[in-house]
């Protein structure tokens, strides 16, 4: 069978920056933000419109809580319309902070790919910003539409290519995402985790992901069998 | 097939699609029909239907076969071959001879020739002047193309187009792009699930797809939900297996 030997090509700078932008203006909010689920749980921030946008999701990291995270173990999109309303229950610290930053809406919806969740859409409002169930639709499908180009930039940029990159992103091969079922069948855990541990293998080995999925598939590579790489990746 | 028994199959096609419109029904099977459909009434040798993501790129849907080998043809058909030629222009693209075209394409050429596929028929899907995807057909043998045959391959890939966008597990309103983006999604559950199925009961990709398919006609489900049940692990694999008769390894 014939493969394709050069590592896959990422997003570019311009297209995950279009898509985060797209947010914005097809949503009529005031800034988005993208960021990627990946090795040991951590998260790597792929796109900002603006500063504010960029501060909110890096504080959300640093406290731990926040829309963020709720999409993260809801697996279902967070509304907050008005931050004044909701009081400070559900989010104490980072509503504080978003007080600061001149934030009154947040909104965070995941990015889907079959069942793995890969990465978060943070959204935020200067104004009050009531929200319909077409809203909702619509952002969870621009937040399908940014995932795996959203992905490929990550790993794009994690394995220093960023000269090779192409003006499109090229979707995943299917192999990467059976190789995500094989990986979540051998280490019983969700497809989140799995694609994360996939995905982490191939930062750690410093190979294409879609190398590794071939492997995987073929029956030559095997999570169960890792010893090297530490646990604590899974997400759930 | 003779000229009457063609025009039996191909309204037979139309009226799959039409009882769409009434029943709830699964794309990816119906999809799937009308390609195994396509290939028999044109006596072509294999065959898939590949939609545009959001990024604009070609991602396929379904296949003839779920083997790594075709799959691989198709790959690259939509990356530099075919494929891809007919869905920029948004007309149809026949190649007669693989081999004789070859430095066309080459890197496709060489896969299509290990398959012994010799001649190939991309025909656009279309609506309202977008096109939204392609329909592939691949022939054993190097023949030119006709018209007529190609008239044929276009009304199925018509058929399908209106087969996606109906898609009942989207409610009405939204636009195609999120149809399409659902159907493409759909896709990826099932490419997930197989792997759960093939690790578990170490099978081929292929026939961790039959069982999928089997087991979700049976249980008049859509291909697409029990994917989803399967790898959100809330349907185990043996359920699978025993549902078709299969004996699980593990």
């Amino acid at each position: 069978m014939v493969r394709r030997t050069e590592p896959p090509a990422g997003g570019t700078p311009s297209l995950v920056d279009a898509l985060c932008a797209s947010f914005v203006t097809e949503l009529g909010v005031s800034g988005a933000s993208i960021s990627v689920v990946s090795f040991r749980g951590k998260q790597s921030a792929v796109s900002s419109s603006d500063a504010i946008a960029a501060r909110a999701e890096a504080i959300q990291f640093a406290m731990g809580e926040g829309p963020h995270w709720e999409v993260l173990s809801t697996r279902e999109p967070a509304l907050c319309p008005d931050i004044d309303a909701e009081g400070e229950a559900r989010w104490p610290f980072f509503i504080e902070k978003a007080r600061e930053l001149g934030i009154r809406a947040c909104f965070a919806f995941p990015m889907l790919m079959g069942s793995a969740i890969v990465g978060v859409v943070d959204l935020y409002s200067t104004t009050v910003r009531p929200v319909d169930p077409g809203f909702i639709v619509r952002a969870s499908h621009l937040a399908g539409r940014a995932a795996s180009p959203s992905v490929q930039r990550a790993m794009h940029s994690a394995a220093h290519h960023a000269s090779e990159e192409s003006p499109r992103a090229p979707a995943l091969r299917r192999e990467v995402h059976q190789a995500t079922g094989m990986i979540l069948s051998q280490l019983d855990v969700s497809a989140t985790a799995a694609f994360a541990r996939l995905q982490g293998h191939s930062f750690v080995t410093g190979r294409p992901i879609e190398e590794l999925a071939h492997e995987v598939v073929r029956g030559a590579l095997v999570f169960s069998s890792l010893q090297d790489e530490p646990s604590g990746s899974e997400g759930d | 097939m003779d000229g009457t028994e063609r025009e039996t199959r191909i309204s037979a096609a139309f009226v799959a699609v039409a009882d769409t419109l009434t029943t709830d029904f699964d794309v990816v099977a119906l999809l799937h029909t009308l390609v195994e459909d396509c290939v028999e009434i044109l006596g072509m040798k294999a065959g898939g239907l590949m939609l545009a993501d959001g990024a604009g790129n070609l991602q396929l849907m379904t296949s003839t076969s779920e083997a790594a080998t075709l799959v691989e043809v198709m790959q690259l058909a939509a990356a530099a071959g075919p494929c891809i030629d007919c869905y920029k222009k948004g007309a149809a693209v026949t190649v007669g001879d693989v081999e004789a075209d070859a430095s066309r394409w080459p890197d496709f050429a060489k896969a299509a020739m290990a398959e012994d596929f010799r001649s190939v028929l991309a025909t656009p899907m279309r609506l309202r002047g977008k096109v939204i995807g392609t329909m592939n057909l691949f022939g054993a043998t190097a023949v030119e193309i006709s018209a007529r045959d190609a008239g044929v391959a276009q009304a199925l890939a018509d058929v399908a187009t209106i087969a996606i966008l109906q898609e009942r597990l989207i409610s009405e309103g939204h636009l195609i792009e999120e149809q399409l983006q659902h159907a493409l999604n759909s896709r990826i559950m099932i490419e997930q699930a197989k792997g759960v199925i093939a690790h578990s009961l170490s099978l081929s990709m292929d026939d961790a797809f039959g069982l999928l398919r089997k087991y979700a006609r049976d249980a008049n489900l859509t291909i697409s939900s029990v994917a989803k049940r399967v790898s959100d692990r809330e349907l185990a694999v043996q359920e699978i297996a025993k549902g078709a008769g299969h004996v699980a390894s593990r």
